[in-house]
């Protein structure tokens, strides 16, 4: 395993997929391959946590699903934010800016001393 | 989120299943591809493209699994697939299936339905209002007597105990001729004081109770109060019964109301048929039971006072006594005392209650070890599976499953055979139960003993007896379901792959199956032995000569209506009544006594000899009485040794005399001089009597019992009796000749109250019943738990067999002979037979002594007992080795070589 490539931390799977589906619908290679892209390779999400988890936030109606047909004319599951599912998403953003501002000032005042 | 909204979502996945299996598939299938093309465009050849992206997908299977485990109801749908694949594996294996279902059905039916019977008699106390401050009150003469109460000495307590007593209910038992459409039926109901039924807080569940204004001027009310269960049997539940007029003696009583059904009258176990005010009791009767001291027949219970304890109550009771003592009233023995007893303690009666405990318990602890037998064959049976299924579990393992699913998997199974056992054996309860409420036990004066409180079977079977079935099947089957879960998922992977399916000895599961065999064998060899003690104990019995009766005789017992009418008149209508059956077709000798010897009521006399001292401690000797005519010793078949019996000669106005039993002239004039001695009696009202006679012995009070002194008087010479069994021997048939004795009887006197009308080997019956019933319950009992050990045994030997089936075909394609084969595969069950029957027999030796007060004329270390039970058991377990094994040595060998 690659050292610069680092498993999505916990907790932050549902922020993420949530975050990759805030633009548009997508299905789920597409939510992998957006957040591999966007992390710059650094986040690879494994399979075995991506759909339980998406499985696991439309149990929680924070998306939904549809079949709909690919650009190349394939049947595909596209998932889409829910409002609440939305609401959440602006809930557990804030909520991280806040927790890793302070991580980082507690980190760089560390790293002066 | 609410939690109920995912649990509905959950629930709703499980009915959409399949298509969010497929939605996943699709999904998957989708997202490999996807990647595969994206390998592809990288330039990679297809191949490599494919393996690449399935890599990197990871276990397919596994993300199955995850994702799955998210939209399903995971607990509730595990248990559900866990009970299909049981019932599968179950259904797989018909055979022992049945095996394991039909033990625990016998176990736990047998244990349900004397758990039943066991808690409607002995643990069901009446619905009274605040028990905790209710106590019984009797008499005693010493220690240990707990007698019924005389009405008068009640009136004397209820006086001196006003302040200790809030109040005080007495109940007697009182027998009414009930004439309903033309047929008179004696039944047995009760009197009680007009203040009892409040004072318990019994709620009549329609109508009113018996009031004190009820309980007034003697005679004066002719109201009537139904048992539930009368209620239902003679007036078929009519919801307008209350005003109706019941017909008993010559009497009409209005009916009042109806007895809740769980009220069970003042002796529990014996419901009363009705309930009159105690005013009313000599009415009914047709005798005076109230007015004399020395007659005890009231059963009473008495509410403390608040504030007052059992022990200040108990003070006030015995300054009463002391009271009585000191100015002697006519009936009243001198130091005499009242005991207390808290109402919650008693079943039945003190004095019997400890018999019937110990019974119970017995019956209890026979049942239990059914049911161990019942569970260890399940338990074999589930160890047996278990190596079964070794190799099964391991490949499981191997893939992944996780032991405690697989535990959990065996655990359900076990709990599914547990549920099915206890399915069957409610069934099996409710028929025994059945069985039990039909055997129509000989008791006297048309007693019924209300096990089912007149409402059949349903109630005994209430939630608590379901509870009991339920958890002991389920209980037991989790239980012994533990032990292969453990065993079973333990076990190394590698070993239990490679042994193969058969053939592997399994030395862990087999000494387990071994050791249980041996408590089964041992179990129901104490059962065999148990039983064996009782049965002797019935045999002796019916051995027993009480002395009388021994001849085809009828009884008609009565009650003597004599308050009606002069005491010359009573005379003279029991003189007609005597020759009237001595007269009948068929009749050989006629005879009356009072009363009758082996019934539940005896009289006694107390006598001083001229030239003779008391024992220490008392003025005067003391022995049984009886009253009857000259015509009695012929009737009952005994001898008169010498002198005379009673004749026309013996009048009110001439001397009086006694016969008198041989063991008392033995006692008193062991050289033979009796005729022409004198009893002096201290009571005032009774004469002294003159030595006429001496008759054979016989058997008063029990069967069996020691020679008693007793002291025949006339009839004729002394006050009218209140009753009396008349014996009419016959050439004929006892049965029919005692209804023609009611006819005979009401014709000349209409008023006669028929008690029963019997034979003498009913009567005789009845006092043989506790043995009876010890020795047939126990024997039926031993007799399933020898079915269920020899199940055991047929089991593990057939279990054995099947694992040895290669080794057997070795040895007959190498020339063994098919009955040397047998013997061998027996040979293993027959040794644990032998083990398991020595434990056995040790463990019967120190049992037998427990039963000790509960056997009659066998001692604990019996021969009989101790050899045939052995022997039974060691035939029906030899036959359970040898049946499967002598199969598997008729199988073909070839057949054999290539199982597997």
């Amino acid at each position: 395993m690659n050292k610069d490539r680092s498993d999505v931390l916990q907790g932050t799977l549902d922020m993420l997929v949530l975050r990759a589906l805030q633009l548009e619908p997508m299905h789920g290679w597409g939510i992998a391959e957006r957040i591999e892209q966007w992390s710059e390779r650094v986040l690879q999400l494994g399979q075995g946590t991506l759909y339980p988890g998406l499985y696991r936030l439309e149990r929680q109606n924070f998306i939904r699903s549809e079949w709909r047909i690919t650009d190349n004319n394939r049947r595909a599951r596209y998932y889409s934010l829910t409002a609440s599912g939305r609401r959440y998403l602006n809930e557990s953003l804030a909520q991280w800016r806040r927790v890793s501002r302070a991580i980082n000032l507690v980190l760089d005042v560390t790293a002066v001393s | 989120m609410g939690a109920i909204a995912d649990v509905l979502r959950r629930l709703r996945a499980l009915v959409h299943r399949r298509e969010l299996e497929e939605r996943l598939d699709d999904e998957i299938r989708f997202h490999v591809e996807q990647q595969i093309e994206k390998n592809q465009r990288a330039g990679m050849a297809p191949a490599e493209a494919r393996r690449q992206a399935l890599i990197r997908f990871g276990g397919v299977e596994q993300v199955r699994e995850q994702t799955r485990d998210q939209f399903r109801a995971a607990p509730l749908e595990h248990l559900a697939r866990d009970v299909r694949y049981g019932l599968r594996s179950l259904r797989r294996h018909p055979g022992f299936t049945a095996m394991a279902v039909l033990s625990l059905a016998i176990g736990i039916g047998a244990n349900t339905a004397i758990f039943g019977v066991a808690y409607a008699v002995l643990f069901r106390q009446s619905p009274l209002a605040d028990p905790g401050t209710l106590v019984n009150i009797y008499e005693a003469e010493s220690v240990g007597q707990f007698n019924p109460m005389s009405y008068p000495n009640i009136e004397d307590l209820r006086r001196g105990t006003t302040q200790v007593f809030s109040g005080i209910a007495a109940s007697a038992f009182a027998v009414a001729q009930i004439d309903r459409a033309g047929t008179a039926a004696t039944v047995m109901g009760e009197a009680v004081t007009g203040g009892a039924f409040a004072l318990l807080g019994v709620e009549p569940q329609l109508g009113r109770a018996i009031q004190p204004q009820d309980d007034v001027s003697r005679g004066g009310h002719p109201v009537v109060v139904l048992s539930h269960g009368y209620w239902q049997r003679a007036f078929g539940g009519d919801p307008h019964v209350v005003g109706r007029t019941l017909k008993m003696g010559r009497r009409g009583y209005t009916i009042i109301g109806v007895a809740p059904a769980d009220y069970r009258g003042g002796l529990p176990a014996v419901t009363p048929a009705f309930f009159v005010p105690m005013a009313m009791l000599n009415d009914v009767m047709g005798i005076d039971m109230l007015d004399r001291r020395f007659n005890h027949s009231m059963l009473v219970k008495a509410r403390l006072a608040p504030g007052v304890t059992r022990v200040e109550a108990a003070h006030a009771a015995s300054l009463v006594a002391a009271a009585l003592t000191a100015t002697r009233p006519e009936g009243w023995i001198p130091g005499e005392r009242f005991e207390l007893v808290p109402t919650s303690e008693v079943q039945v009666v003190p004095g019997v209650d400890p018999l019937l405990r110990a019974a119970a318990w017995l019956l209890i602890a026979v049942v239990g070890l059914v049911l161990l037998l019942a569970c260890t064959n399940l338990a074999s049976f589930l160890v047996a599976r278990a190596v079964d299924r070794g190799q099964e579990i391991a490949v499981r393992r191997a893939l992944g499953a996780s032991r405690g699913a697989l535990a959990r998997q065996v655990l359900v199974e076990s709990a599914l055979l547990g549920l099915g056992g206890a399915a069957a054996g409610l069934v099996l309860a409710f028929a025994l139960l059945a069985l039990l409420l039909s055997i129509d036990l000989p008791l006297p004066y048309g007693m019924r003993l209300d096990l089912h409180l007149g409402l059949g079977w349903t109630t005994l079977l209430d939630w608590r007896v379901l509870a009991f079935t339920t958890g002991a099947g389920v209980m037991a089957g989790m239980a012994l379901g533990l032990v292969p879960a453990i065993h079973g998922t333990r076990a190394d992977l590698g070993s239990a792959l490679k042994s193969g399916s058969k053939g592997s000895d399994a030395p862990g599961p087999l000494r387990w199956r071994n050791a249980m065999v041996v408590a089964q064998i041992a179990m129901s060899l104490v059962l065999l032995v148990g039983a064996g003690l009782f049965l002797r104990s019935w045999q002796q019995t019916l051995a027993v000569d009480p002395g009388f009766g021994r001849a085809p005789t009828s009884v008609l017992s009565v009650i003597m209506p004599a308050t009606r009418s002069a005491p010359d008149a009573a005379l003279q209508r029991t003189r007609r009544l005597l020759e009237r059956f001595r007269t009948l077709p068929g009749a050989r000798a006629a005879g009356l006594i009072w009363p009758l010897p082996l019934e539940l009521s005896s009289s006694q006399t107390d006598f001083t000899i001229d030239g003779r001292r008391p024992p220490p401690g008392r003025e005067t000797f003391r022995a049984s009485r009886a009253t009857v005519d000259g015509g009695y010793f012929d009737a009952a078949g005994m001898t008169l040794v010498t002198g005379r019996t009673f004749n026309d000669g013996d009048r009110s106005d001439s001397q009086p005399v006694a016969i008198i039993s041989q063991a008392m002239a033995r006692r008193y004039w062991p050289d033979g001089d009796s005729l022409g001695r004198i009893l002096r009696r201290p009571d005032p009202a009774e004469a002294d009597l003159m030595v006429v006679g001496v008759v054979s012995d016989v058997n008063v009070r029990s069967l069996g019992e020691a020679p008693r002194d007793v002291v025949y008087q006339s009839y004729t010479q002394g006050p009218p009796l209140p009753g009396a069994s008349f014996l009419v021997r016959t050439a004929g048939d006892p049965a029919r000749l005692a209804l023609t004795l009611v006819g005979a009887g009401q014709e000349i006197d209409p008023d006669l109250r028929v008690m029963q009308a019997m034979t003498m080997a009913q009567h005789l019956a009845t006092s043989r019943l506790p043995s009876q019933i010890g020795a047939f319950l126990l024997a039926a009992f031993a007799v399933l738990g020898m079915a269920l050990a020899a199940i055991g045994v047929y089991g593990t030997v057939r279990y054995t067999v099947a694992m040895r089936t290669r080794e057997v075909g070795i040895r007959m394609a190498l020339g063994a002979d098919a009955a040397g084969v047998a013997r061998l595969l027996a040979s293993r069950g027959l040794r644990l037979v032998l083990v398991g029957g020595a434990i056995g027999v040790a463990v019967s030796l120190v049992a037998a002594r427990l039963l000790a007060t509960l056997l009659f004329g066998v001692g604990t270390f019996d021969p009989v007992a101790l050899t045939g039970a052995p022997i039974v058991l060691g035939l029906a377990a030899c036959l359970a080795a040898y049946l499967p094994a002598r199969r598997a040595s008729r199988a073909n060998p070839l057949a054999a070589l290539r199982a597997d």
